[in-house]
């Protein structure tokens, strides 16, 4: 729970796109967390499992974010998510 | 929970919010680093040891990469943060990671592990993190929607 505060405080005030990334990441880890913690309590390899999944996906979803981001900085040499949403309007 | 596993709990809020709030991207990637290792820690504090393998081996990847990118995206410039605002960001991950150690999973899960319904599971023991994680869900379904309904009113 504290982790998603965390996250979400980060999402909503930052505006460098890996710090984003970063406050994406550790709202991931706060829901897979719900995996382990299921795991643990109900005595159940299956969480685990779950789990690992999860954290194959978040990693693929990473790999690809990172990719656009640096694509981003490439071409337009933009980290900011605004002046990246201004971009639409030119 | 135990006393070490609360101690993981403070760790991973602590340097999951340094990570959000240091400034200089390699120090973020740096406290990023620590709360996955934390991470991994606290999961074989709940003896979910394959997960906290997993955890780990994922989490070598993902800080050689954010690292690289935040060494390479970052401009050189020399701009330190105040040690009073670092030291009010630990305050405030503290605080923060205090449901951590107040809030518990209720011991009769533990007591009977196998009649653990699909309900209690979701509503009675994890029940904030489902509300927290449903009004995520339904925050970015609303900023989609806003972001739909502007771009069809620009044409």
């Amino acid at each position: 729970m504290s982790l998603l505060e965390v996250g979400v405080y980060g999402l909503v005030t930052k505006r460098n796109l890996l710090k984003m990334l970063i406050s994406i990441e550790i709202i991931a880890a706060a829901a897979s967390m719900n995996f382990a913690i299921f795991a643990s309590t109900a005595g159940d390899k299956l969480g685990q499992a779950f789990l690992m999944l999860a954290l194959s996906v978040d990693t693929a979803m990473t790999a690809v974010v990172i990719a656009l981001v640096l694509v981003a900085y490439r071409e337009l040499k933009i980290l900011d998510i605004w002046d990246l949403s201004r971009l639409r309007e030119k | 929970m135990f006393l070490y596993e609360e101690i993981l709990a403070v760790a991973l809020v602590v340097s999951a919010f340094l990570a959000v709030h240091f400034e200089d991207t390699t120090h973020a990637v740096i406290s990023f680093g620590a709360m996955f290792t934390v991470l991994s820690a606290l999961y074989f504090a709940l003896n979910t040891p394959f997960a906290a393998l997993f955890q780990l081996v994922i989490a070598v990847g993902t800080i050689a990469v954010f690292f690289l990118a935040g060494e390479m995206l970052t401009p050189k410039k020399e701009s330190r943060q105040k040690l009073r605002n670092i030291v009010l960001g630990v305050v405030i991950a503290v605080a923060l990671s205090l449901p951590a150690i107040l809030l518990d999973l209720q011991a009769d899960a533990l007591m009977n592990p196998h009649n653990l319904s699909f309900f209690s599971a979701l509503w009675e023991y994890r029940a904030l993190d489902v509300i927290a994680q449903g009004v995520v869900i339904l925050v970015l379904a609303l900023g989609v929607a806003t972001v739909l309904k502007e771009r069809r009113k620009e044409g």
